[in-house]
């Protein structure tokens, strides 16, 4: 079991920071087809009430004998009861991880790297434009909107899945709209049943009416759709350095030591994962960057 | 196609809500009257179906329609909504005459303007400051449909055990 000095708040060994800690499943969640959320808790009480992380950080969950795959953490920050991690089931990792049942133990380092600069954008308006797999980073800024919706603008939520049934957090979809949240719910193609929009998210910037000047983009998905989120945001005339985007890359370390996840001269693992356009706008279109 | 009726006036109110309609001079415009009216859908409703004759142009103007496809297997498929101020029916204007290549339908209770193709089509060739500026809108309409439709041909949210296989 991993040392842990008391005033700690990161899972983050300072003696071995690439041994994990051990957490408990309490419950998992089937989001979606082959997308679940898995609630646990620290197994060391102390750690359990001390861990904090910040909106768009991530942790790294292992499983023994299977190695570590970068989660972000989709749950509420202000909640100390429970960390939740949304996990999409691609490969080795994530396949063990679908094994997994309430009860199960799961190894946890983190939390690590940058975040969605929330406190800096009191007074603005907020355009989160989310994917697939790229809305469960951006759920714990909504938490934080909610608790405390006076600071902010508008705050819109573009998201967009395959079919409808690739919608992840459904069910929280009435409590934000609820708290003020405008949502625009996209799918790329519906069926019968499905009144929503059909359409991409990008295209869904057409939709809005924005204010360059108190305008900031936050946006997480598949990088092609990244792309064409920032030239529409570009296009309304947000400034790179008000487009914040969460990039994924493999990773092993977390901690900027093994170079893995390079993006040009940054590690995503700690200079990132959320990054600013202007900051990445050099290596955006470098093939096989 | 809807009925023509003697009281324009509505009509004139619903076209001027139209961004694009302010970039027509004062004849164009009502060249444009002369050949529109306006057709209320309820939710459900069809306004054209997959191998109907192309007669109109609309352009929605509250609601939502969506175009649908019939896949054998997967029975309709929608592949896009227009939502206000979307034009729905665009290829009924282009030379060539076709049938409609996919259904539309009012998913939400819906108005629509409806302009007879084939009018709009004789306008635009007999004044060409007209034209330009119909097919111009048009030319973007397609651009935004073809980048919606290469992003979806990527299918860039599919599983990645599904895009090896
Ligand atoms: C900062 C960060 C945050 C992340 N947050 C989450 C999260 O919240 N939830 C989540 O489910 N995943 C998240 N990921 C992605 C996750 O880390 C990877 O999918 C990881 O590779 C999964 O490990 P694995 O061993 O299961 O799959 P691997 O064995 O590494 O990969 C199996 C196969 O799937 C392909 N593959 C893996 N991931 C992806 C992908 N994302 N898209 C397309 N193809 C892929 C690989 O190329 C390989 O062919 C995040 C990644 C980063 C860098
Ligand atoms: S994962 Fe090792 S440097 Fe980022």
């Amino acid at each position: 079991m991993t040392a842990y000095s008391p005033q700690q708040t990161a899972a983050i060994s300072l003696v071995s920071p690439m041994l994990p800690f051990r957490a408990e499943i309490l419950s998992v969640q089937p989001e979606a087809p082959l997308v679940s959320t898995y609630w646990m808790r620290f197994l060391d009480p102390e750690l359990r009430t001390s861990y904090q992380f910040k909106p768009g950080q991530f942790n790294m969950l292992s499983i023994p004998g299977m190695g570590e795959a970068a989660i972000s953490i989709s749950s509420d920050s202000n909640d100390h009861q429970r960390v939740g991690h949304t996990v999409r089931f691609v490969g080795n990792v994530t396949n063990a991880i679908s094994r997994l049942k309430a009860g199960d133990v799961i190894g946890v380092r983190g939390p690590f790297g940058t975040s969605w600069p929330l406190e800096d954008h009191h007074g603005k308006d907020i355009f989160i434009a989310a994917g697939g797999i790229g809305l469960p980073p951006l759920r714990p800024i909504l938490y934080q909107v909610m608790a405390q919706r006076n600071n902010f603008g508008r705050v819109v939520v573009i998201y967009g899945a395959r079919t409808p049934d690739d919608l992840q957090f459904t069910r929280e979809y009435k409590a934000w709209e609820e708290a003020g949240i405008e949502l625009i719910i996209t799918v790329d193609r519906g069926d019968e049943k499905w009144t929503g929009l059909v359409g991409v998210v990008p295209l869904m910037f057409y939709r809005l009416r924005m204010d360059p000047r108190k305008s900031v983009v936050y946006t997480c998905g598949p990088e092609i759709m990244i792309r064409f989120v920032i030239f529409e945001a570009l296009a309304r005339r947000i400034t790179p350095d008000q487009i914040y985007v969460s990039m994924e890359r493999n990773m092993r370390c977390g901690l900027g030591l093994c170079g893995h996840c390079q993006l040009g001269p940054y590690f995503v693992c700690k200079d990132g994962p959320v990054f600013t356009y202007e900051q990445l706008q050099p290596y955006f279109n470098v093939e096989d960057l | 196609m809807c009925d023509q009726t003697d009281d324009k006036t509505e009509l004139i109110d619903a076209l001027q809500t139209i961004p694009w309609f302010h970039e027509l001079a004062p004849d164009h415009f009502n060249r444009l009257i002369e050949l529109s009216c306006l057709q209320d859908l309820e939710t459900g409703q069809e306004l054209f179906r997959e191998g109907d004759k192309e007669d109109c142009l609309f352009i929605v103007l509250e609601g939502r329609v969506a175009i649908e496809m019939r896949v054998p297997g997967r029975g309709k498929v929608r592949i896009y909504t227009a939502e206000p101020m979307d034009i729905v029916g665009w290829s009924s204007i282009t030379p060539v005459v076709r049938q409609r290549t996919a259904g539309a339908r009012a998913v939400l209770p819906s108005r629509v303007v409806c302009l007879n193709a084939q009018k709009l089509y004789n306008a635009c060739e007999e004044d060409h400051d007209l034209g330009y500026v119909v097919f111009r809108r048009l030319a973007n309409v397609v651009a935004s449909r073809l980048l919606t439709t290469r992003l979806q041909l990527l299918d860039m949210f599919a599983h990645p055990a599904a895009k090896e296989g």
